[in-house]
């Protein structure tokens, strides 16, 4: 295994995993000293009756909940987080709970650490690992979809919406206290979007797997999201009430999430999140299409990391069949079968043309994400026409 | 209790000596840059996509040697430390940008090993690591460049042109 010169690795707050974990969040808040609880979510979830499943266990559990915010959008931006921070406190509150997707996972770290440093705008913390460490803010991160992997990681992405950019916050300090896995929230999980948060949470697994930041312990953790994704991934769409199968890709999620706060992810999200910028492509269905095409153009640099993936994603004797020279290749095309083979069982197309995506974007997409973050840490270097190419293979 | 807050000799002799080293890389660097700015394709492109006015500030460590730079026009200037630049590089130990800057690791590598802290936009940053390492394939000896960067780009004209206008101006 691979033993950078020197690295570091943060792990993820407490995990509470499982059957009631949800009720056990009360106890917890209680030992960090709270008692005043602000809950964060999203509209639909609170349609479906979401936040109030969330409010009764930790109302059940002693605390008081002072407020709620429903009203986060799907793209939530600076603004939305400096108005909630002042609802907070107006509300008096405490401590954080958050209830939902990246982006309200996200929007939650913003609030939390605008209550913690003080003042009234995040915009000041830009940046990587610059934010100090300020009064202690409880905060437990809910997710409602098993991909971003968001209640694991170091990093918000919140759009500053006057100059429509997404900006980056990197800090230790934006780990939520308690990452919260609750099946009961995944099982109501439409098939489509079962399908683009696994797979986003594959691509985690695999870029972190292979990115410069790689250790032992990122590796570690994305070993096991990658066994977790591949083996019940299609079973979370083919049987959607299987819980067995939900809880495990909440697990695969989350470690895959813990990993790439570690070790970063390259080139897929770069592309990714310009694809989403520019032609408003969800984040999931951009990694699904284009994780197989940036394997294949990272395959030089990272031949032997994906040999060993291929080892996570078949037979023991399937994997001995393989000439050694023929793995990371085989990796590559395991990778596209099984996102596929997905895509397929949810209704989704794999290709750019398909999802209404014009090539006259394209040089716009490339430009951006050129300038995007997670370039600096692909294991190839990756220009505009690298980018270009790319896309064309994806269209 | 002992207390030991004295630094070694040989701790206090080995930041002197990584410090000056840094000042001497951090202005060839500097005018390395303005120099490429002005003669390379690339490096000449990525400088104009940046805004007028934007400030970038080089730590090599809370209290270590730094450089402060600003975009004026079609200017890359050197100006006075500026605690609100715009970009703010800090390495966390003057051990760190001792490897950095003298080629013992690149920037990415220093970014994937947490070496420094990064306030800023980190889109804008992207554009200016282009510059250093486009930069370094100049300045750096090729056997160096070869390890440190993920791609050594091709050079537009040689490095005793480079060095010559860093130090003669010509």
């Amino acid at each position: 295994m691979f033993v950078p010169s020197y690295y570091e690795f943060v792990n993820p707050g407490k995990i509470l995993s499982g059957k009631y974990a949800l009720e056990n969040i009360a106890s917890e808040f209680k030992l960090l000293g709270s008692s005043r609880v602000f809950v964060l979510s999203d509209k639909v979830l609170n349609e479906l009756g979401q936040v109030k499943v969330l409010c009764d266990a930790l109302v059940s559990g002693g605390v008081q909940v002072v407020g709620t915010f429903v009203d986060i959008p799907a793209d939530s931006s600076i603004e939305v987080v400096n108005r909630i921070a002042e609802i907070y406190r107006q509300a008096n509150a405490d401590s954080i709970v958050a209830l939902g997707g990246g982006s309200v996972i996200d929007t939650a770290k913003g609030v939390r650490m605008l209550i913690s440093q003080g003042g009234n705008d995040i915009m000041k913390f830009v940046g990587a690992e610059v934010l100090p460490f300020a009064r202690h803010v409880p905060f437990a991160a809910v997710p409602t979809t098993s991909g971003t992997g968001s209640e694991a990681t170091a990093v918000a992405v919140i759009k500053d919406g006057a100059r429509k950019l997404k900006m980056e916050f990197i800090s230790q300090f934006l780990l939520p206290d308690l990452a919260v896995i609750d099946e009961r929230f995944t099982v109501s999980m439409p098939a489509r979007i079962t399908a683009m948060t696994g797979l986003d949470a594959l691509t985690h697994a695999i870029e972190s797997y292979s990115c410069l930041q790689k250790n032992p312990v990122s590796q570690s953790y994305a070993r096991s999201a990658i066994m977790m994704i591949i083996e019940n991934l299609d079973k979370c769409i083919s049987t959607p009430s299987d819980r067995k199968a939900r809880l495990a890709m909440a697990n695969g999620s989350l470690l895959a999430g813990s990993a790439f706060s570690n070790s970063m992810v390259g080139i897929v999200h770069a592309i990714g999140h310009s694809l989403g910028g520019v032609c408003s492509l969800p984040h999931g269905l951009a990694m699904a299409i284009l994780l197989p095409h940036c394997m294949r153009f990272n395959l030089e640099k990272c031949d032997e990391d994906y040999a060993e993936i291929l080892s996570f994603c078949i037979s023991p004797e399937e994997y001995a069949a393989v000439p050694r020279k023929e793995r990371g290749l085989k990796c590559v095309e395991v990778v596209e079968t099984f996102a596929n083979a997905i895509a397929h069982d949810a209704g989704l197309s794999l290709k750019l043309s398909d999802n209404r995506i014009d090539k006259a974007s394209f040089e716009e997409v490339a430009a951006r994400a050129i300038n995007d973050g997670a370039m600096i840490v692909n294991p190839k270097a990756v220009s505009k026409e690298d980018v270009l190419a790319i896309l064309e293979a994806a269209y | 209790m002992v207390m030991n807050n004295n630094i070694s000799i040989h701790k206090k002799i080995s930041n002197s000596m990584k410090s000056l080293v840094a000042r001497i890389v951090l202005f060839v660097l500097y005018r390395g840059i303005k120099v490429l700015a002005r003669e390379d394709s690339r490096i000449m492109g990525e400088f104009q996509s940046w805004p007028d006015g934007l400030s970038v500030v080089l730590e090599t460590s809370y209290n270590g040697p730094s450089i402060s730079l600003q975009k004026k026009g079609d200017r890359l200037v050197r100006v006075s430390h500026s605690e609100n630049a715009n970009i703010r590089i800090t390495f966390r130990s003057i051990d760190a940008a001792f490897l950095v800057l003298t080629g013992q690791i690149g920037v990415a590598r220093a970014y994937a090993e947490h070496r420094f802290m990064l306030s800023g936009d980190i889109c804008q940053t992207m554009s200016i690591v282009r510059c250093i390492d486009i930069a370094e394939s100049y300045l750096f000896p090729r056997l160096m460049t070869r390890r440190i960067l993920r791609k050594v780009e091709k050079k537009e004209f040689s490095t005793i042109r480079v060095y010559r206008k860093i130090f003669v101006g010509v």
